[in-house]
């Protein structure tokens, strides 16, 4: 089996656009999250959410498109592929929302002509939006749009690290994806699952989650490069305990978290340090510590990045590996100051101030709606770093 | 790729061609999985096809489950879409969580009790396709032990909406259809045949050259996918000398037809299958599955009275 690279990040979220400025912003506090006017019949509703920066909420449909390309075009240049290199690369995409906040607009424009308008007649197929991404970029290999909500794009990575490991792909391209739209918006607001407050995942005060914009790209490939990180694998298993919540026994998260290891070759003290999924609702919080204790003798220190950008659900998958990724190779473990401190009521702290971190293999961890369950290993030698990004090799191929 | 028994398969189509009441699925969904309450039809028919399966063969507890689509579930996003912007009211709480499409997947696991790797993932016009390329390549490299792997294909009516949806024709039948096969690396008593390849091609020379490496023979069958176009598939049909396998004449449209060759082909043909298609970007893909001698030597009624 071949080893798989993570050559190139892409990314813009609430924080910043571009990595380097994603991760400079952490270094701050956290920041609690605008409210967003949520309009529709005769109600309006303020919802809180944390909006990609430089990206006002208009033009919904150009702003999406821009957004991506945005990203997609920071992770090839830092890949530096060749034109060949492109178009025979895989495009994996991931995300809960899809092309949402399009077919919202349209929808609502041609409502104004007809009551009777249909939605979706312009655009119907979520397998659209690949084809409509990877094709100004000359990929021409295969395509897989990951739906499975939260673990979407991090079971897309999965699927790209093994197609590169087996020899299928030398590179992918793996994209998440998580927009404004309104849908989303009103269903988390009427699951109850929103706080107007700052995500405090795994604190006594823990209040919910709240939504965030979030667009990452990332490169894989079979080539060493100069970057520093090698996708390990990891494992996705179903837990059929509830459609909209993981057991709270912790038994199927870590079953997952079992699985992923076993798949690495890995025991649970080979991890450094882990990426909590954490979406600060009591009861997923709750299944994801008891499924840690199930495995981890001495659970490693753990981040959380949601209270920094908010819960970037089908995104949050390659928006949070670029984020943590990146961190550790400034050489710190993100910390999230004041939250989950030590009074946790589950017993558990997260890191409260940046720690000095090495090489080392990390764990991310990702649960989502359907019982989705995802746990990805990834592992960072003591060499250099992410390329910054600059023009791909036109000229070859 | 190492060949893959498949070892169920289930092929479920039901011509949705008038605003009339469509068919009933939950006797059916009954029937495959046992009753359940409050869901939809795009997850009905998963239960439906992939229940089917799991009443010809043992379903191991980690068996995974590949699900795709070419459009995903229209139908409740279509529902959630309407009540919020036409009639102004908020999602309800089952149905925004229905609206994530792997909910199929987890109705399937639960009804199966199967607790293995679960995947929803969309392909405009390969989508069963990529279903079995991430399937057969995870079963390859041990990363899971067996799989169930379908697609599924929901008629959201007014059906007159539908096909303006789809791009067809005002007289164009449509169908909602469920097709899904069991595989697994060991072959067992209800084996029905071998997943030989399942590949994709970035263009037509890539093909040429994929297909030049394989020892193909003029006794084979060749299907061409829905995507390709009528000449295209004629001269593939003249140049490889195969003989022509048509499981697609007469059937109602729906995105996912080439869902039903293999099941079609495991029932009504005898030998090897090649089936090509492509898409409008000229990428391709390739499937190749095998009835075998002993796997012919099986009643195939047996799957056919599984099989809608």
């Amino acid at each position: 089996m071949r080893s798989v690279h993570l050559t190139g990040f892409g990314l813009h979220t609430t924080l910043a656009r571009g990595l380097d400025a994603n991760v400079a912003a952490l270094n701050r506090a956290p920041l609690p999250p605008r409210e967003v006017p949520v309009r529709f019949g005769d109600e309006e509703r303020l919802i809180p959410y944390y909006v990609l920066a430089e990206a006002p909420l208009e033009q919904l449909e150009e702003r999406f498109e821009r957004a991506l390309h945005g990203v997609i075009d920071e992770a090839l240049q830092r890949a530096r592929l060749s034109r060949a290199e492109r178009r025979a690369m895989g495009f994996f995409l991931g995300s809960s929302c899809g092309e949402m906040p399009v077919l919202e607009t349209q929808y609502r424009r041609d409502l104004q002509i007809s009551r009777d308008a249909l939605p979706m007649l312009q655009t119907s197929s979520m397998g659209n939006l690949a084809n409509r991404l990877r094709a100004p970029f000359g990929i021409q290999g295969p395509d897989y749009s990951y739906y499975t909500a939260c673990t979407a794009s991090a079971n897309a990575l999965l699927a790209a690290t093994n197609m590169i490991r087996a020899g299928r792909l030398q590179h992918a391209i793996v994209v998440g994806v998580e927009m404004f739209n309104v849908m989303t918006a009103l269903g988390f607001s009427g699951l109850q699952l929103i706080t107007r407050d700052i995500m405090r995942p795994f604190d006594r005060r823990r209040g919910g989650l709240v939504p965030g914009e979030g667009c990452g790209a990332v490169v894989l490939s079979a080539e060493p490069s100069d970057s520093a990180w090698t996708m390990l694998g990891g494992a996705n298993l179903c837990d059929t305990h509830s459609i909209s919540a993981t057991n709270p026994d912790g038994s199927a998260v870590a079953d997952v978290i079992r699985r992923a290891l076993q798949l690495c070759g890995l025991g649970a003290e080979d991890i450094a340090a882990l990426k909590a999924h954490g979406t600060a609702s009591l009861l997923n919080d709750e299944g994801e510590v008891a499924g840690l204790r199930r495995v981890f003798a001495e659970i490693p220190p753990v981040c959380a990045l949601k209270p920094y950008i908010g819960h970037t659900f089908g995104a949050c998958g390659i928006v949070e590996l670029a984020l943590f990724c990146t961190s550790i190779d400034r050489g710190v473990l993100p910390a999230t100051p004041g939250i989950c401190a030590g009074d946790s009521d589950l017993e558990i702290t997260l890191n409260q101030a940046p720690r000095p971190q090495g090489p080392g293999k990390f764990m991310m961890n990702y649960f989502g709606f359907g019982g989705s369950n995802t746990s990805l290993i990834v592992s960072r030698s003591k060499t250099a770093s992410f390329n910054s990004p600059s023009p791909a090799r036109a000229g070859e191929g | 790729m190492s060949p893959l028994f498949i070892n169920a398969s289930s092929d479920f189509v039901a011509v949705n061609d008038g605003d009339a009441a469509a068919l009933d699925l939950k006797p059916l969904v009954a029937e495959a999985v046992g009753p359940v309450r409050r869901i939809a039809r795009f997850i009905q028919l998963a239960l439906i096809g992939a229940g089917r399966c799991g009443k010809q063969v043992e379903l191991p507890k980690d068996a995974a489950v590949y699900l795709g689509s070419g459009r995903a579930d229209l139908e409740i996003t279509v529902e959630v879409m309407q009540a919020l912007w036409r009639d102004g009211q908020a999602p309800k709480p089952l149905s925004f969580i229905n609206t994530v499409s792997n909910a199929a997947c987890f109705y399937v696991a639960q009804g199966l009790k199967l607790t293995g790797r679960s995947s929803f993932v969309c392909n405009r016009y390969f989508a069963f396709e990529s279903m079995l390329q991430l399937a057969a390549l995870d079963l390859e490299c041990g990363f899971v032990g067996a799989a169930l792997v379908g697609t599924v294909d929901v008629v959201v009516p007014p059906i007159a909406g539908h096909r303006v949806r789809l791009g067809l024709a005002a007289d164009r039948p449509v169908a909602d259809a469920s097709h899904w096969l069991f595989l697994d690396t060991q072959p067992s008593a209800t084996t029905l045949g071998r997943l030989l390849a399942a590949e994709h091609c970035v263009d037509e020379a890539a093909l040429r050259a994929w297909l030049a490496r394989q020892s193909l023979e003029r006794s084979w069958h060749l299907a061409t996918g829905q995507f390709m176009s009528a000449e295209e598939a004629s001269e593939w049909q003249r140049e490889l000398g195969m003989q022509p396998f048509d499981y697609r004449a007469g059937r109602a449209y729906y995105d996912s037809q080439s869902g039903a060759a293999i099941g079609e082909y495991l029932r009504r043909e005898q030998g090897t299958l090649l089936h090509l298609n492509r898409d409008p970007g000229g990428r391709y893909s390739v499937m190749v599955v095998e009835k075998e001698g002993m796997a012919a030597q099986k009643d195939a009624m047996g799957v056919e009275k599984a099989a809608t």
